[in-house]
C-alpha cells in the first residue's frame, strides 16, 4: 500500500506543483490519477519512486518511508512505465527487459528466460525478442515498457500517461491487455491519464487532481461519473458523462425477446425472422448475416449481452435499420433482440438502481 | 617529368623499401606518435567531456575550449613548444595532444547530453544509479557522436603530426620535409601521398566504426538521427573490406 501524508513538492522557483497530498493507494487495485495538465499528476507519481522528492511531508511504501530507502533499490522493487517507454535503443527488446533482473543479480540465463517468459505475457511474438527499439512500432514499444516493468515481479506499478502516444485503437488494445494481465498479478497499480475515458475504463478508483494536486473527487468509476462532487468535477468529465457510464453498466440487464424461428422454404439457406418491414437473416449455424427489406441489405449491429456495457447494447439498437439490437453468444449466433424501447427501459432501470458501486462482477472488462 | 614518374621513383628508391628510412618505418614512427598523442588526449578528454555532458554543468568550458582550438595556429604552438622544451618528443607530443582534445571533448559532452532525456528519465525510474546510467545508457547512445569526435581528432593529429619532422623526429613527414630541403620532389610528393592515404584509411575505418556503433532501426528519434548524420557521408560503399588497422591503440 502507498500512503501520502502531506506530501508536498514546491520548486526551487517556486512553482508549487503539490500542495499537500493525503492519499491511501490500495494495495492489489489500480487507482488512476487524473486531472487537467500541470496540475501535478507526474510529480505525485514521481514522489513514490523518489525521481521527485517531496519538499513536505511524506510518502509511505507499506509503512516505510521511502525517503528511509536508498533511492537504486527502492525504484528496482517498483515498476515504472513512462509515456514515452524510454527503452535502451542499442539493446535489444530481451535485454531491454532483462534489465532490473541483471542489476538485481540475476545471472544472464535466468534474466533472460524471465524477459522472454514476460515478452509473451504482453503479447508481443517470439521473434520480436532479438529486435532493437526502433524496430518496433509504438503500440509494440509501449508494450516492452509495461514488460520492463513487470521483469522483476515489483508489487508496484507506477505508470505516467503510458498509453497516450499511441493512436485510439492500439490504445484501446493496450488498455484491454492491461485489465487481464492486472486481473491475472493483481499489482498496486498507480496510473496516470488525463484521458477520463482510460481513467473510467481502467480505474478501480479515480482520483480527480485539480491544480496543486489538490483531491476534487475519490470516488469509483461509476460513482464519479453519475455523482461528480461539484461542477469542476462534472465539466472536468464532460458532456457526455451519462453515456460514459452507460460504458460501465453490463448489458446483461436487457430484457430480450427471443427468436421467433419462422422457418422459411429454403432452410438449407437459413432463417428469416421478420420484424416490422425488415426481416434478420440468419446463416445455418444462427449467425445473423443481415437486415434486409426487399432488396436493401444492412449489417446487423450485435452485442454480447455477458460481456458488453448497456452502451454497447444501445449503440446496436440505435444502429440497427429495424430499430432491433440483435443479442448474440460468444460464438456470435443470435440468441434474441431487445427493441430501443427495450433498452431504454434497462437504462431507466440502471440509473435508478445506479448510485450505489458497482460490484467489480458487474462492470463490463473489470471482472477480477 | 610528372608527378606520377616521381611517384615511381619514391617507391623504388631502395632506402625507401628497407632500413631506418623506409615507408614501413616511417608509418610506423608517424602512427606511434600520433596514436600515443591521441591516447593522452583522450585519456583527459573523454572522461572530462562524459561527465560535463552527464551533469550539464561546465557545458561553457566546452564551448570555450572549442573555439580557442579552433583559433590555435598548430604550427605555431609546435615551434613554441620546441622553442619552451626544446627539441624531442614532448615538444611534438604537447601540441598534438592540445590538438586532439576539443573534438573530443565537445563530442563526448554533446554526445552525452543528447541522449534522449526519456531514456535517462527511464533509466533513472527503474533503479539504474549515476554511473550506471552514464556507462551503459548515455555512453552507448553517445557512441556514434563520440566516436565521430575521436575521428576528427585522430585526422587531425594525424595530417599535424608531419611537422614532427621539423623538430627531428621521424615519421612521415621526414619525406616532406627532407625532400624540400635537397629539392628531391619524389620524396615530397610521396610523403605528401602517404600522409593523405592514412587519413583517408582512417576515416574510413571510422565510418565502418561508427556505422556499427549506431543501433539498429531506421526510425530513431529525431534528435539521435540529426547527431548520427552530423559527419561526413558514411555511404558503406566507400567503406574498404580490410580497413587498415592502425588506429587500434587508441583508447
Ligand atoms: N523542475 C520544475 N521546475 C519548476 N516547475 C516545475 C518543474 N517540474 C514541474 N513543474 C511544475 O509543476 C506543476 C506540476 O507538474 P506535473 O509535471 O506534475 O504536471 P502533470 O499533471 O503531470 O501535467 P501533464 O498532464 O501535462 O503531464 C506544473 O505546473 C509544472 O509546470
Ligand atoms: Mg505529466
Amino acid at each position: 500500500m502507498i500512503r501520502f501524508e502531506g506530501a508536498a513538492k514546491r520548486h526551487p522557483d517556486g512553482t508549487v506543483a503539490v500542495r499537500g497530498l493525503d492519499l491511501e493507494v490500495p494495495a492489489g487495485r489500480t487507482t488512476v490519477l487524473v486531472g487537467p495538465s500541470g496540475c501535478g499528476k507526474t510529480t505525485i507519481l514521481r514522489m513514490v519512486n523518489r525521481m521527485v522528492e517531496p519538499t513536505a511531508g511524506r510518502v509511505l511504501l507499506d509503512g516505510t518511508d521511502v525517503a528511509a530507502l536508498p533511492a537504486a533499490g527502492l525504484r528496482r522493487g517498483i515498476g515504472y512505465v513512462i509515456q514515452q517507454a524510454g527503452l535502451f535503443p542499442h539493446r535489444r527488446v530481451i535485454d531491454n527487459v532483462a534489465t532490473v533482473p541483471r542489476l538485481l543479480g540475476w545471472d544472464r540465463r535466468r534474466a533472460r528466460a524471465r524477459a522472454a517468459e514476460l515478452l509473451e505475457l504482453v503479447g508481443l511474438p517470439p521473434e520480436t525478442a532479438r529486435r532493437y527499439p526502433a524496430q518496433l512500432s509504438g503500440g509494440q514499444q509501449q508494450r516492452v515498457g509495461v514488460a520492463r516493468a513487470l521483469a522483476a515481479d515489483p508489487p508496484v506499478l507506477l505508470m505516467d500517461e503510458p498509453f497516450s502516444a499511441v493512436d485510439p485503437l492500439v490504445r484501446a488494445g493496450l488498455q484491454e491487455e492491461l485489465l487481464r494481465l492486472q486481473g491475472e498479478l493483481g499489482k498496486t497499480v498507480l496510473f496516470v491519464t488525463h484521458d477520463i475515458e482510460e481513467a473510467v475504463r481502467l480505474g478501480d478508483r479515480v482520483v480527480v487532481l485539480r491544480e496543486h494536486g489538490e483531491i476534487a473527487q475519490l470516488a469509483d468509476p461509476h460513482t464519479l461519473l453519475t455523482a461528480p462532487a461539484d461542477a469542476g468535477v462534472a465539466a472536468f468529465l464532460g458532456r457526455d458523462r451519462g453515456l460514459r457510464g452507460l460504458g460501465l453498466r453490463p448489458a446483461d440487464s436487457v430484457p430480450l425477446t427471443g427468436l421467433d424461428p419462422a422457418p422459411t422454404p429454403d432452410l438449407d439457406l437459413g432463417r428469416r425472422i421478420p420484424y416490422g418491414g425488415w426481416e434478420l437473416a440468419l446463416d445455418p449455424s444462427g449467425r445473423p448475416e443481415h437486415w434486409t427489406r426487399g432488396a436493401e441489405r444492412h449489417p446487423v449491429p450485435v452485442f454480447v449481452p455477458s460481456r458488453d456495457s448497456l452502451r454497447a447494447a444501445l449503440d446496436a439498437a440505435l444502429l440497427a435499420p429495424s430499430g432491433h439490437a440483435v443479442a448474440v453468444d460468444a460464438e456470435g449466433r443470435a440468441v434474441g433482440t431487445a427493441s430501443r424501447a427495450a433498452v431504454v427501459e434497462a437504462l431507466a432501470a440502471a440509473n435508478g438502481t445506479g448510485t450505489g458501486a458497482p460490484t467489480p462482477e458487474q462492470v463490463p472488462h473489470a471482472g477480477r | 617529368m610528372n608527378w606520377l614518374g616521381w611517384l615511381h621513383d619514391f617507391l623504388a628508391d631502395p632506402a625507401h623499401r628497407s632500413g631506418p628510412d623506409s615507408i614501413v618505418h616511417r608509418l610506423l614512427e608517424h602512427l606511434a606518435f600520433s596514436a600515443e598523442a591521441l591516447g593522452l588526449s583522450a585519456l583527459v578528454a573523454l572522461p572530462l567531456g562524459l561527465l560535463i555532458g552527464y551533469s550539464g554543468r561546465g557545458l561553457f568550458l566546452v564551448t570555450a575550449v572549442a573555439g580557442v582550438a579552433r583559433a590555435l595556429p598548430t604550427l605555431g604552438l609546435v615551434t613554441l613548444a620546441v622553442l619552451l622544451a626544446g627539441v624531442g618528443d614532448t615538444a611534438v607530443l604537447l601540441p598534438l595532444t592540445a590538438l586532439a582534445a576539443p573534438p573530443m571533448l565537445v563530442a563526448a559532452a554533446e554526445g552525452v547530453r543528447g541522449t534522449d532525456p526519456d531514456v535517462r528519465d527511464a533509466a533513472r525510474g527503474i533503479g539504474l544509479t549515476h554511473p550506471q546510467t552514464l556507462l551503459r545508457v548515455c555512453v552507448p547512445a553517445a557512441a556514434p557522436t563520440l566516436l565521430a569526435g575521436v575521428r576528427t581528432a585522430s585526422v587531425q593529429v594525424i595530417a599535424t603530426a608531419t611537422v614532427a619532422a621539423y623538430v627531428g623526429l621521424g615519421g612521415l613527414g621526414r619525406y616532406v620535409i627532407d625532400g624540400l630541403a635537397t629539392r628531391n620532389y619524389p620524396t615530397t610528393v610521396g610523403g605528401a601521398l602517404l600522409v593523405v592515404l592514412l587519413a583517408v584509411g582512417v576515416q574510413l575505418l571510422f565510418a565502418l566504426l561508427i556505422r556499427l556503433a549506431a543501433p539498429p532501426g531506421a526510425r530513431s528519434s529525431p534528435r539521435t538521427r540529426a547527431r548520427r548524420t552530423g559527419g561526413p557521408s558514411e555511404d558503406p560503399a566507400t567503406v574498404p573490406a580490410s580497413p587498415p588497422a592502425l588506429v587500434k591503440e587508441v583508447p
